[in-house]
């Protein structure tokens, strides 16, 4: 199943936190900023799973792949859109490539809901992405892969709220935001 | 669009909008701003309009993001899901979700809100609580949401459905009792072919989670499984069901036979690269690659599956299929490792990608495949590795180590094309390297040393571990030092404990042990500042291995010296108490040689070190460690002793040798007795056989054994050893050149030059040439000419050569595991150091907790119904409530009546009674005497009890359905159903009066 979906910026700034099961609010903290740091020094041409974060490792050498536990997380995906990062904790019942997969219907629908998405959309709408999210994944347990009935879902639950006007991306709030996503993947 | 419409309307409040505005614009200074924004959020969360309320709650939820704890609101929470409007309740649900913990009480209050929201009218208000409950849920919270939760399973809507479907799973993790309930009508759902596909996709995800904790339920399916595999087009539900497959098969090996062909046709013909690898990943966990007994089918698809993985990782440009086919590999190496051998070559080059996923997946699957053929040159890639990211490289130079590191790996990069690979363009992370240095001790000290054919090459790597080993960040707090102590700690004294072992297994190789231990001990002088304490771990058992083997050094004196050097700066108490006592090892045999004379020079020099040693021991008398400190005390004491010996007696010298010390001098216990005796045993030796044998056990285990005997080894292999000296550049030479420090090489070429002096068949350098020639040598060169010397450097390719000899070395078998000369590594570490061995295995089980989902009760469960217990149902379980409940009226209507009858008795005969006391007392009496009266009267709501408290299950299981023993849960529960009649009343009034609300 799936543990928890991450979505940080370039800085390490949370956008969406989602944990599937409790955790103290520290160690959410924790294991985003350990998450930040493999993320942000991975080298172009990198692949997209992450060595497990030193607080969820177990103890690195000697679980090896001998003794398989699906109960606990052992998966990291990640991937890298502008100036965002979204990640998916996993354990391995779960399939790494369809993880990207997944990821990447995430952001599309992000896409369609807010037409042409950029980070400022997510800062000011975050209940959005909990709401996309919560009809993509209910409990760690994908329930939906089809990008229209996704929107549909969430189109279904209110308006969505467009970026405020006077924040437009040209405005340049913050260096580094702004600029429209390019999908490596399409 | 409401956030803003809140914000015109309290202009004076601030918006969420106006929250991360002001978030943005107070960058610096943002904590503060943020703190501000905390102690508003406190004073509008109490008001009582619900949009600030509610306001305030996302605020909240914004800043719990960034790690504020909001979990004093938890309150609040319930008071804003308790909203009537929809979107204020999705605020609550979201900052229930995001902020209740386990230990959260208001949870217990939240239980009738949320049976309240399922029932509700909308789709999208339903939709919250179903969504909410797997990050809530308790078992107490699923017994109770059960009934309301399993009538959503029929909802109109699709979505409704699947997000049933999956939250009942997350609550039949934490109360398996759901299952049996549930179980049937999602089973239902599964086969209806007209069920909604997305539906059916939902329940195929649960289906594989639920399928490898209780796979037997599942095998009936599979006939619709496999349907849904082959017909229904969407790749992602074919990877769970090829994924439950995988967990299906072992059990019904009949399976594979069917599974073979459409997972060959989806691995041929499918587009999807992660349909492909599932399919893949699928063949190799569900045991279907070829075994012992197979057919040609199976084989054909194991190549297949391994052809297809080799490409994956061959592919360029792709590093995400390289990462997976080494997952996939790992999985295989456990039962076909030879499968995986065979493509050693590209996993082998993984080792030096520039990811480090992909690196560690590699160093997992090397790791399984290290055999003595491939040993050297894997730990050599890795200590190339190592050096080229230790920040040593820019220590030795005295300049800006960050800088010059990035200087010396770009000039790198540039000049040696070969290392392109292993170039970093950041320096390794602490842990990885740790983690390397343990998996190359494992892979070399695996099977008591059976890999491993050169122990002098293995000193000199761990020598230059040492070196290697990630420096600890400098901290004086207990917690972190600890906490170091677990990874990076470990791989130093791992290192230690390492060459401790060589060093007592390994008699042949121990002088060379001996000294890599003293050059150790000098590197830790050199390396720590002066004045700055030395923390590396391997200081105690190299310390040990010191003391206890000081006869083998070349220069007692040094190593002594280099032990004073250290015990000042060294910290921790073990070490140091482990330093002591090799120092006093050392100095006794200094100066119990009963070969050197006793002369002045000798006495002073002897008085000298003892002032010394007493000097440096003497702060650690009061050393707050007992255990040094006694050691300190106790050897302070005994030098003292000696020295004032010394300075009384000349004749005294030998009196510190271990054994003689308490003796005084006139006594001569080395006079003979017999002043014959050394002639008499002159004549005796020639004749005495048991002594010649004796020395023959002496050489055997005590001498190395000559590098080559002539006679028995083919000339070949002499040429691949000359060859490895001669013409190194070709082969393994420049390897090392590229991870062993310069002095550590020099040495290692002066042991060889020293080796083999005497070896006519060994041509040295050019500059020992001359120096080195033996007579055999001189007169070959005369004779052939010079030209049989390049005829030896021709190279010999590493293939064509057979394997290097191996060394013919005793390596002890562990003594305390009787029989077994092939302990693994892990059990060697917990006879080492079994405290921190079982630390780490606890710290495992705790961790492992984190993030995971506890399901161990899942699989215990039995969903079979026994014949004489009726399976659970929330509906027959309502019915007997409401009987229970009126049975109960019916009761308390006796007690009225009898209560009655009494009182007017009580009146009658004058006695005053006050309504509430006797009421109270009537109360409690009737909760008291049910049992006795339901036997009496009304028997059927006895049975009734009994029957429930057998129905109710144990939430923490494992005692199974059928126990009879009372737990505390359902004893509860009847308690609570029978004491408290007259309480169901007000709850069903208020879920009356509240869907009024909502329609508001």
């Amino acid at each position: 199943m799936i543990n928890a979906v991450l979505v940080f910026n370039g800085q390490g700034q949370p956008r969406l936190t989602k944990f599937y099961t409790q955790l103290e609010t520290s160690i959410q903290q924790r294991l985003i900023s350990e998450i930040f740091t493999l993320v942000s020094n991975r080298p172009d041409g990198a692949c997209n799973f992450l060595p497990l974060p030193p607080i969820l490792a177990a103890s690195g050498t000697s679980q090896s792949a001998s003794e398989p536990h699906n109960d606990v997380p052992s998966l990291v995906t990640y991937r890298h859109y502008a100036t965002l990062y979204f990640i998916i904790i996993s354990t391995s019942t779960e399939s790494p490539l369809a993880l990207l997969d997944l990821i990447q219907v995430y952001v599309e629908s992000l896409d369609k809901l807010f037409e042409n998405v950029c980070e400022l959309d997510l800062i000011f709408n975050f209940e959005t992405l909990h709401s996309a999210l919560s009809e993509m994944i209910v409990g760690g347990v994908v329930i939906e892969t089809n990008m229209d009935r996704i929107v549909s879902g969430v189109k279904a639950q209110g308006t969505v709220a467009k970026r405020p006007v006077n924040e437009a991306r040209p405005s340049g709030l913050g260096a580094g935001l702004g600029g429209s996503f390019v999908w490596p993947g399409r | 669009m409401y956030v803003r419409g809140l914000r015109c309307k309290l202009s004076f409040e601030k918006s969420l909008y106006d929250l991360i505005r002001g978030m943005r614009n107070h960058k610096g200074n943002e904590r503060e701003y943020i703190q501000n924004c905390l102690k508003e959020c406190r004073a509008e969360i109490r008001s009582q309009d619900l949009d600030l309320k509610a306001t305030a709650m996302l605020k909240l939820v914004y800043l719990e993001m960034f790690g504020h704890d909001m979990s004093w609101a938890s309150f609040h929470v319930l008071e804003v899901m308790a909203s009537p409007k929809y979107h204020q309740k999705r605020v609550g649900y979201l900052g229930a979700v995001q902020s209740f913990r386990p230990d959260t009480e208001v949870l217990m209050l939240a239980t009738n809100l949320l049976k309240k929201d399922l029932t509700g009218a909308s789709t999208t208000t339903i939709a919250l609580p179903i969504v909410a409950l797997p990050h809530l849920i308790t078992p107490s919270l699923a017994l109770s949401t059960l009934s309301d939760l399993l009538p959503r399973l029929s909802h109109s809507n699709p979505t409704i459905r699947k997000k049933t479907i999956v939250t009942l799973y997350r609550l039949a993790l934490v109360f398996p009792e759901t299952l049996r309930a549930a179980w049937p009508k999602i089973k239902e759902k599964l086969m209806d072919t007209r069920e909604d596909p997305s539906v059916t996709a939902a329940i195929v995800n649960v289906v594989c989670e639920l399928g490898w904790r209780r796979p037997n339920d599942f095998l009936p399916l599979a006939p619709r499984l496999f349907e849904l595999l082959v017909d229904s087009g969407n790749n992602w539900m074919a990877i769970k069901l090829i994924k439950l497959f995988a967990t299906l098969t072992p059990l019904e090996p009949r399976l594979v036979r069917k599974l073979l062909p459409p997972l060959t046709e989806i691995i041929r013909s499918t587009p999807a690269m992660s349909l492909l690898y599932e399919c893949i990943n699928g063949i190799i966990q569900g045991g279907i690659l070829g075994s012992g007994d197979d057919d040609d089918g199976r084989e054909e698809i194991a190549s297949l599956c391994v052809s297809k993985l080799r490409s994956m990782i061959m592919v360029d440009g792709d590093p995400n299929l390289k990462y997976v086919a080494l997952l996939a590999f790992n999985k295989i190496v456990v039962t076909h490792p030879w499968l995986v051998a065979q493509q050693e070559d590209v996993i082998l080059e993984c080792i030096d990608s520039t990811d480090i996923s992909i690196r560690i997946k590699s160093l997992d699957l090397v790791q399984g495949m290290v055999s003595s053929e491939n040993l050297i040159s894997i730990v050599s890639r890795l200590m190339r590795q190592l050096k080229s990211a230790s920040p040593e490289n820019g220590r030795n130079a005295a300049v800006d180590p960050a800088d010059l590191d990035s200087d010396e790996e770009a000039l790198e990069e540039t000049i040696n094309p070969r290392q392109k690979n292993s170039g970093q363009s950041q320096p390794l992370p602490d842990d990885y390297r740790a983690d390397v240095i343990n998996r190359i001790l494992d892979m070399c000290s695996r099977n008591n040393y059976s890999n491993l054919t050169d122990f002098e090459w293995y000193i000199d790597i761990l020598t230059q571990l040492v070196r290697m080993v990630p420096l600890p960040r400098p901290t004086n707090d207990l917690e972190s030092s600890a906490s170091y102590k677990s990874n990076i700690g470990d791989a130093s004294e791992q290192i230690g404990d390492e060459l401790r072992n060589v060093t007592v297994k390994v008699h042949a190789i121990r002088p060379a042990c001996v000294e890599a231990a003293n050059a150790i001990l000098m590197q830790f002088d050199k390396d720590a500042p002066s004045g700055h304490p030395v923390t590396s771990g391997a200081v105690k058992p190299i310390a040990w291995v010191i003391g206890e083997f000081a006869t083998e050094t070349s220069s007692p004196d040094d190593s002594l010296g280099s032990l004073l050097q250290l015990i000042p700066r060294v910290t921790s108490p073990e070490s140091l108490a482990a330093c002591l006592q090799a120092a006093t090892k050392v100095f006794s045999l200094i100066a119990g040689d009963s070969i050197a004379p006793w002369t002045p020079e000798r006495k002073s020099m002897i008085s000298l070190l003892m002032a010394r040693i007493i000097h440096v021991f003497e702060p650690l008398a009061m050393h707050p460690n007992l255990e040094v400190q006694e050691r300190a005390v106790e050897f302070i004491e005994l030098l003292k002793l000696t020295a004032e010996a010394v300075s009384g007696q000349d004749a005294v010298g030998e009196a510190f040798s271990p054994e003689e010390c308490a003796f005084p001098g006139g006594l001569g216990f080395d006079e003979p007795i017999n002043p014959n005796l050394n002639s008499l045993l002159a004549n005796a030796q020639p004749l005495s056989m048991p002594t010649e044998e004796a020395d023959e056990f002496e050489i055997y285990y005590n001498k190395r054994p000559p590098p080559t005997s002539i006679v028995s080894e083919p000339a070949i292999n002499r040429l691949v050893e000359s060859r490895e000296d001669v013409v190194g550049s070709y082969q393994q030479q420049p390897t090392e050149d590229a991870y062993l420090d310069p002095d550590i090489l020099a040495r290692r070429k002066a042991e060889r030059r020293e080796r083999n002096k005497d070896d006519p068949f060994y041509i040295g350098e050019g500059s020992s040439l001359t120096g080195t020639s033996t007579p055999i040598h001189n007169i070959l060169q005369n004779s052939n000419g010079p030209d049989l010397d390049r005829e030896r450097s021709i190279p010999v390719t590493h293939s064509s050569s057979p394997k290097p000899p191996r060394q013919k070395i005793v390596i002890a078998a562990d003594e305390n595991l009787a029989g077994s000369g092939g302990s693994t590594p892990r059990h060697y570490d917990s006879e080492n150091n079994s405290d921190s061995f079982t630390k780490l295995r606890a710290k495992q089980l705790k961790q492992s907790v984190l993030l995971g989902v506890d399901s161990t009760n899942i699989g215990s469960l039995n969903l079979e119904a026994e014949p004489d217990s009726r399976g659970y149902d929330p509906e027959a379980q309502q019915r007997e409530e409401a009987e229970m409940a009126r049975a109960m009226k019916e009761v308390e209507r006796l007690r009225l009546e009898m209560q009655r009858a009494n009182e007017r008795i009580q009146v009658a005969q004058g006695v005053d009674a006050e309504g509430t006391v006797v009421k109270k007392k009537s109360k409690k009496k009737a909760s008291a005497s049910t049992p006795a009266e339901g036997e009496g009267g009304d028997s059927g709501a006895a049975v009734k009890a009994k029957k429930k408290k057998k129905k109710v299950v144990v939430p923490d299981g494992g005692d199974g359905p059928n126990d009879d023993k009372q737990t505390p849960a359902p004893a509860k529960e009847t308690v609570e159903s029978v004491g408290e009649p007259a309480a169901v009343k007000p709850k069903k009034k208020k879920k009356k009066a509240r869907p009024v609300e909502i329609q508001d």
